[in-house]
């Protein structure tokens, strides 16, 4: 319950950062045509959105399947040998991004000097996101480990169903 | 080659090949070449950030996508698909032409291949299969065949992907698109004919000559979408990343207000949605950007570009070796690994041997499309089977005729460049 919950805010997020991003970039296009006065800042406003897009899209709200993959072994392999390719790529990827969050960090949080051009936000809090997107990945994939072997059967129903025929 | 690069490319392959997503085998990937090789680990997010955050062209991608988006479901579609029932629907092979010719203006609004099947796709197959005047198979097949040309006409999300590793004037590229997708449409259509004829197709009742002006009334607001987006470019209004954000802000006006058919919740839904996707598409482009760092650094391009010199291969050998490697490739890797990750290590090549980048893009870009109905792993393939439920095998069988007129189409385009370039240079291109 709490995590549909959770979910339909991440999704919400997500759009919302979307339709921004289009009405800026709507307004951009009518400064500069309808009224000849081109603003700097929607340029950056999209841009940063578009960063906050990929991130917390990726941390929240893109699930497993929607990724781009190279799935033809995987979906050949019987259950048991799935559920082991799933755990080794679901650990490498948390150890992979989580030895890279502190070092990631400390670079971040030395932006804080720099300004956006226009905006003037510290690029510490742009950038933020990424750190974010980071510590949401490998718990999402530490999470992943023990439901493919909770829940064996039904893992990754929704990546098998997709291909097989009817 | 570094242990660390060689370690980084051992780690990247085995990741990708136990069905790891791209995007997150290529940054652990990263993670391991930057600690072997002493370097700092903070460099991968860096490129990342970076390089997502000073690429304006990629803007052009999320906002692609909800244009599509909001006309699959706001009814542009099927009006555009009655209009061409109407126009070409008479002939035999009908409902095969018009599944063409409904592509080939769709892809003057859409920039994507998956969009285009997933809509208009849909609904056409279901028309064709409707009493069983088609296979279901034969319906699919020419629906994936003819969804290849929706990025090769502007607007095109893997052509600003190739703008972005390769410094081409994304205006150059569209307009290099158009003669070409005209072209694969033409030969879709003979070869449609041509079975139509020897298979024994049935003949649609044609639709009134009376009928044709409120069809065409009826879809024109949609049809001047591709004139709106082009004069938007080539007229310089707007650049081409803007010119995504008019086609999505039309496509909304025309489903909301004009023709009525787009509510609050749906449009909702497609915001999620095309989030989602563009946020997917985005971390692979992200990764393919500290990939490319880490290529670069490692100097593997000029080094292609050396040793393939010193072979002393003529520009046309190298063209047609890089495109059979493509279609190789195309058979088990996807369009945008291909445009991001393999094509840039060709482009110093190209310089060396005097091949336009423009030229290059357009083949390389209609080779990937190409590689999207190549079995066994074809995402167009994937996505139709997903939304209609015939079944792979049936739809590969009858794949085959069309995927060799494309293939024609695609060497007619390498042996003489003029096709891509008329166009392009008619606008100024120095190429």
């Amino acid at each position: 319950m709490v995590r549909k919950y959770l979910q339909h805010v991440a999704d919400g997020v997500a759009a919302a950062i979307l339709a921004a991003m289009f009405l800026t970039f709507v307004i951009q296009v009518f400064s500069r045509y309808v009224m000849s006065n081109p603003m700097g800042w929607t340029l950056e406003l999209c841009l940063t959105l578009w960063l906050w897009l990929v991130f917390w899209g990726n941390a929240f709200v893109v699930r497993d399947r929607d990724h781009v993959t190279f799935d033809i072994v995987y979906l050949m392999s019987p259950r048991k040998l799935r559920q082991v390719l799933a755990t080794v790529s679901a650990l490498a990827i948390a150890t992979g991004l989580a030895v890279s969050i502190l070092p990631t960090w400390d670079y971040i949080d030395f932006m804080k000097i720099k300004k956006s051009a226009t905006l003037h936000i510290p690029m510490r809090t742009v950038f933020s996101i990424y750190a974010l997107f980071l510590g949401a990945i490998v718990l999402r994939n530490l999470w992943r480990v023990v439901q493919i072997w909770r829940d064996g059967k039904t893992f990754d129903a929704d990546r098998i169903s997709e291909t097989s025929e009817p | 080659m570094s242990i660390a690069l060689a370690l980084c490319l051992i780690a990247m392959f085995s990741l990708a090949a136990i069905g790891t997503p791209i995007a997150y085998s290529i940054i652990v990937s990263a993670v391991i070449y930057l600690a072997v090789g002493g370097q700092d680990i903070a460099l991968a997010g860096e490129q990342m950030l970076q390089g997502l955050y000073e690429s304006f062209v990629l803007l052009a991608v999320p906002l692609f996508i909800v244009a599509a988006g909001i006309m699959n479901a706001g009814t542009i579609s099927d009006r555009l698909l009655s209009f061409c029932v109407a126009a070409v629907g008479r002939f035999r092979g009908g409902l095969g032409h018009v599944n063409v010719v409904a592509s080939l203006i769709f892809s003057g609004m859409s920039g994507s291949a998956v969009a285009d099947a997933a809509g208009i796709g849909k609904i056409i197959i279901e028309m064709m299969t409707k009493d069983g005047r088609y296979p279901r198979g034969y319906a699919a097949a020419i629906t994936a065949a003819s969804a290849t040309i929706g990025p090769v006409i502007p607007p095109s999300i893997p052509m600003v992907l190739y703008a972005l590793v390769s410094n081409t004037s994304i205006g150059y590229l569209f307009l290099g698109g158009i003669l070409p997708g005209l072209l694969m449409g033409a030969v879709l259509m003979l070869m449609n004919g041509y079975l139509a004829r020897v298979r024994n197709f049935a003949l649609e009742a044609p639709v009134p000559l009376r009928a044709l002006p409120k069809i065409t009334a009826n879809a024109f607001p949609a049809l001047l979408m591709p004139a709106i987006l082009l004069y938007g470019i080539y007229g310089g209004v707007t650049t081409p990343t803007e010119a995504a954000a008019v086609a999505a802000a039309y496509a909304l006006l025309l489903s909301t207000l004009f023709y009525r058919a787009m509510s609050i919740s749906a449009l909702y839904r497609i915001l999620v949605e095309s989030a989602r996707s563009s946020a997917a598409v985005g971390v692979v482009i992200g990764a393919a950007l500290i990939l490319n760092y880490i290529v670069a650094s490692e100097n593997i391009p000029n080094m292609v570009a050396q040793s393939l010199v010193g072979l002393d291969i003529s520009p046309l050998m190298f063209l047609l070796a890089v495109n059979l490697l493509l279609l190789l490739l195309g058979c088990v890797l996807d369009a945008t690994t291909i445009i991001l990750v393999i094509l840039p290590l060709f482009i110093p090549t190209c310089r060396e041997l005097g091949i336009d980048l423009v030229h290059f893009g357009v083949v390389a870009v209609i080779n990937s499309m190409i590689g999207l109905i190549t079995p066994p792993y074809g995402i167009l393939l994937f996505v139709i089977n997903a939304v209609t439920r015939i079944p792979l095998g049936e739809i590969i069988r009858e794949i085959w005729g069309f995927l060799a007129v494309l293939l024609v189409a695609l060497l007619l385009l390498i042996l003489f460049p003029s096709i891509v370039l008329f166009l392009p240079r008619l606008f100024g291109y120095l190429g």
